[in-house]
Formats: structure tokens, C-alpha cells, sequence
């Protein structure tokens, strides 16, 4: 059973780069720059320090992916990029988007987080590690942080999107761990 | 007729965003959120296409599909997936249940359209009659010709239109171009280099955006062979070189199905105007004759009760011409309408040359006619 272990860090790092960046073009027309990466160490018990800065309202998209590999990646966006986003895919004015409420926002960015997790894991796929994809889930909020589970890998990537960040969260686990 | 396009997605996300990519073609679109409510719908609606995530709570686009194969009622309705679900294994384990084609999350809406007007003939929603585009209404006009001068001669020619006339010299710029806008009418040279205006004819017509635009054929006039193949493959109309622009525009206006007739007939103030142009051809006598009755019943439905025919841009009298005024007179008596000419001394002067225009009287100028109303008739008019 092939592990994540076999997994270079540059081929994460290209892989959801093409993924976000392939999705934002497709679907908004919009050049997505990789920013910086981190990458965290398996959780060992110690306090997790968050490494996302979250600050303002954010709308965070969640995708998971199960098989030789599991894992979840959530997408963070600004809650005014998330109406953006969501005005561009829908073909709506922003002012209609505030008018249609948060259901609306949250299913466009659910289906940008669903691409863009199909993207990096159909890549993945391809290269040996077959898995499945998830239902995408939403939340909404300020000043939370998600914190993965114990044995789970952590890889944070930044992304610039014009004036707008987006952050792509990446918890791993090799499938024979269980998901 | 309407197609039916059933959406089954759990994004009403992509739902809208197919609504979106048909919304300018003949086409219902049918929405289901899971593989349930996409069986039901499929049973209910009998769509002629369905489009199929995979990834869907209650059930899977994978298991939807499997049953509408297995289902002797729906089995033949062709299914393209939509989804997010991809990898080489992935697809092909899908294709084998029997899909008419696969396109992976994301997508362009274009794509969608593409390979749904492969399967189904999408035809883009016209205006109506009611709306018919006018001659005076902004087109674009595509015209693929490795000759400039060529082009050059069209543009100089139609610069009195409000059409756009783009050139290009390559069937590479010409596909190009209709990727990027969808011409209201395309010009393609058939001296292009080996036979590439036939290639071209082809994938215009494979190309849904495309696949109803008018196409003409532009070509020399001695070589009929390159012309019956044109008529043979189904060009719209042949247009030859030497380049008869007044010719080529009436072919146009025709094959973009525009309405012409505000060029010959207006309403001034309470007057109904027929004028013809300098330059009346067979063409243009054509085009006047079929508008005349409609028109003249249209002014006088509206209450008017005089007309003016002005021919003072007018060059020259042929019988065409003669006989189209003569039937427009004839038409203006049986609708009880005063009418009077306006002429030029050039116009005046070969009437008194003919039988049976000796006798029109003219004024100098559309005020001078306008004037006239009220007055005795003029002679030989009324």
C-alpha cells in the first residue's frame, strides 16, 4: 500500500498549486500566485500552534478525499472575496448576492473547494494514489482555528488572488490509517 | 424543438451555471439535486440529455447511472458526467457503464455547450419575428480572404453600414476569431490554399455557436466547379468576384434575415414616405416590391392618408423601375391614399421620354410635395 510518505513536498506544493490555480482561471478568470507554504509536522501532542492567521469573517470551505490517501483541504476566503467569487460564478451582481444571503455564498465556495480538491486529488490519482471525494461542507466565521487530529500531516499554502488571499489547508493521513 | 436538459448536481451552484451556459439556446433546462430526484425527473421529463455529478448525498451519480442504463425506458437517453470526480481509472471505470462523454470539474461553460451540441442539435434562440433585426442594427461579419485587397473592398464598400467587417487571411485567425466572438455572418474565399475553405465550412459548421451562421462562398466567377462544390456542401450563397458590393449587401441583409424596409419606407410626421436610392437595381427594385403592399397597409392602418414617392437621389429610369412606381401608385389609389412624386431634372426629364410617365408631374423637394397636400392633385398623378 503506497504511503504519503512517498509524496515529495514539491509534488504537494505543485499539485495544489495547478489545482487552485487551474480552478481559479476556469472559473473566475482569475490568476491565483502561490504566496509562501508552510509545512507542519505531524501533530505529537504538543499545543498546536494555528498557522493560519485568521482575522476578520471568513467563509472556509471543507473537502475530503478517502482511499490510498485520505485526507480534508479547506479553502479559506475572505467573506467579501467569498461574495465575489460567488457573484463571478454565478453571474450575478454582488448586490443580488447579498440579497440572495450566505446559502448562496456558501454553495458557490463549497463548489470551488469541491473542484479544487477533485483537481488535486485526480492528480494525485493519476500518479498511483486512487481516492474519492467527499461532500463539500461550509463554515462561516472569525478568530477559530481547526485542529487536525493526532498522526495527521499539515501543509498550509497561501495563495494571492489579486487585492485577496486564499489559503488552502492540507490534512493528510495515509488511507491504511483510516480516515 | 425544445430540448430537454436535465442538471443532476447537489450544487445549485452548477445547476445555475448550466442554466447559465444554455440560456441562449432552445432548450429547457430540468433541475434534480441527487441521483433520486435525477431518476424521477428522468422518468417524469424523458430529457434528451442528462448531466450527472458523481459526488452526491442520497444517491451517487455513479449508481443514478447505473440504473438509468439498466432501465429499458431511459436507457437510451446519452449522459455526459459533470464532476469533480476524475483520474484515469476513475473515467474509465465510468465510461464502461455507458456515458456519452466526461468532463471534470472545472469547466468552461463553453465546453459544456460544445460537447451537449454534439449530441443534441442546440439551436441558439432567435429574436422572434416581431423583433427582426434591422439594416441598421450592428453586426459583425467575418471575411476570410488571403487576398487584403480583397477585404479592403468589402470594407471600403459596406462603410456606409453599421456592420463591422473583420478580415483575416488564415482559416487559423478565422477559427480563432469565432472562439473568441460569434460573427453574424462569415465570408470565406474559396481560393484559400488547399481546399481550407471547405475544412473550414466544416468545423464552422460543427461548432454549435456557429452551426446556423450564415456562410458565403467567395469566389471567381468563371470557376463554376469550386462553385457547385460550395452549393453541393451548403454554403448560403455564392457571391463571385469581380465584387458587386451593392449585390453583396442585399445578399446579406437577406441571409441575416434583416428587415430592409425602413431604407425605402418611413413615416414623416403624417406623410408615408417611399424613396428609392441612387442606385436602384433589380435587387433593390426586388426588395421594394415585396415590402410595398405590406407597408402601405401599415401607414394606412395607422390613419395616414398621404404619401410622397421621392425619387430625387434617383439616377437613372429602366422598365424595372417604371413598373415599380406604376404598381406603387396603383397600390396608393386602391388604399384611397393622396400621393404625389419628388424628382430630380434628370429623373423629370426621361419621363417625358417614356408613354407612360409623360405625364407624372414632380415637385423639387419633399417640403414642396408635403406642401401640395390640400392643394389640386398634380396632373397625371391622382
Amino acid at each position: 500500500m503506497p504511503t504519503i510518505d512517498q509524496i515529495s513536498e514539491t509534488v504537494f506544493r505543485e499539485t495544489i498549486t495547478r489545482a487552485v490555480q487551474d480552478v481559479f482561471k476556469t472559473m473566475l478568470g482569475r490568476t491565483a500566485a502561490l504566496a509562501n507554504s508552510t509545512e507542519v509536522a505531524t501533530a505529537d501532542g504538543s499545543p498546536w500552534e494555528h498557522p493560519v492567521q485568521i482575522s476578520g469573517q471568513h467563509v472556509v470551505g471543507t473537502v475530503g478525499f478517502i482511499g490510498d490517501i485520505s485526507g480534508l483541504i479547506y479553502l479559506y476566503l475572505e467573506d467579501g472575496f467569498a461574495n465575489v467569487v460567488a457573484s463571478h460564478m454565478l453571474g450575478m451582481t454582488l448586490e443580488e448576492i447579498d440579497e440572495a444571503g450566505h446559502e448562496v455564498v456558501n454553495d458557490a465556495v463549497g463548489e470551488l473547494t469541491n473542484m479544487t480538491v477533485g483537481t488535486f486529488k485526480n492528480q494525485l490519482a493519476d500518479k498511483g494514489f486512487p481516492c474519492k471525494l467527499t461532500i463539500p461542507s461550509i463554515l462561516r466565521g472569525s478568530n477559530f482555528s481547526i485542529e487536525p487530529v493526532s498522526s495527521a500531516t499539515r501543509r498550509i499554502y497561501r495563495f494571492q488572488v489579486g487585492d485577496h488571499h486564499i489559503v488552502a489547508d492540507l490534512l493528510m493521513k495515509s488511507g491504511d490509517n483510516g480516515s | 424543438m425544445r430540448y430537454k436538459i436535465l442538471t443532476v448536481d447537489d450544487s445549485k451552484t452548477v445547476r445555475i451555471i448550466v442554466k447559465k451556459a444554455f440560456k441562449a439556446f432552445d432548450c429547457e433546462i430540468i433541475e434534480a439535486a441527487n441521483g433520486v430526484e435525477g431518476l424521477a425527473a428522468a422518468s417524469k421529463e424523458a430529457p434528451d440529455l442528462i448531466l450527472l455529478d458523481i459526488t452526491m448525498p442520497v444517491m451517487d451519480g455513479v449508481e443514478m447511472l447505473t440504473k438509468v442504463k439498466s432501465d429499458p425506458a431511459l436507457k437510451q437517453i446519452p449522459v455526459i458526467m459533470l464532476t469533480a470526480e476524475g483520474g484515469r481509472d476513475n473515467v474509465l471505470k465510468i465510461a464502461k457503464i455507458g456515458v456519452r462523454d466526461y468532463i471534470v470539474k472545472p469547466f468552461k461553460e463553453e465546453v459544456l455547450v460544445e460537447k451537449a451540441g454534439r449530441i443534441i442539435d442546440l439551436k441558439p434562440l432567435s429574436d422572434g419575428p416581431t423583433k427582426a433585426k434591422s439594416i441598421f442594427d450592428p453586426a459583425t461579419l467575418l471575411v476570410v480572404e488571403d487576398k487584403p485587397a480583397i477585404i479592403q473592398q468589402i470594407q471600403e464598400g459596406l462603410k456606409h453600414t453599421p456592420w463591422k467587417i473583420h478580415g483575416v487571411n488564415t482559416t487559423g485567425e478565422a477559427i480563432d476569431f469565432c472562439s473568441k466572438n460569434v460573427p453574424d455572418l462569415i465570408i470565406i474565399s474559396l481560393s484559400l490554399p488547399e481546399e481550407a475553405a471547405f475544412t473550414l465550412f466544416r468545423l464552422i459548421r460543427q461548432n454549435v455557436k456557429t452551426k446556423y451562421t450564415p456562410i458565403f462562398a467567395l469566389v471567381v466567377k468563371t470557376e463554376v466547379a469550386a462553385q457547385q462544390q460550395a452549393q453541393q456542401v451548403g454554403f448560403s450563397y455564392i457571391v463571385t468576384k469581380p465584387l458587386e458590393i451593392s449585390d453583396l449587401e442585399s445578399k446579406i441583409a437577406k441571409a441575416m434575415n434583416l428587415d430592409t424596409s425602413q431604407r425605402y419606407f418611413a413615416v414623416d410626421g403624417d406623410v408615408f414616405v417611399m424613396r428609392l436610392p441612387e442606385n436602384t437595381t433589380q435587387t433593390v427594385v426586388g426588395e421594394v416590391t415585396n415590402y410595398l403592399k405590406p407597408k402601405v397597409s401599415e401607414a394606412v392602418d395607422s390613419g395616414i392618408v398621404k404619401a410622397v414617392i421621392d425619387l430625387h437621389e434617383l439616377k437613372g429610369l429602366n422598365m424595372a423601375v417604371i413598373k415599380l412606381l406604376i404598381q406603387a401608385m396603383q397600390t396608393c389609389k386602391d388604399l384611397a391614399l393622396q400621393y404625389t412624386l419628388v424628382g430630380n431634372p434628370q429623373i423629370v426629364s426621361e419621363c417625358k421620354g417614356f408613354e407612360d410617365t409623360r405625364n407624372w408631374h414632380f415637385h423639387e423637394s419633399i417640403v414642396d410635395a408635403k406642401a401640395s397636400f390640400g392643394k389640386a392633385q398634380p396632373a397625371g398623378v391622382a
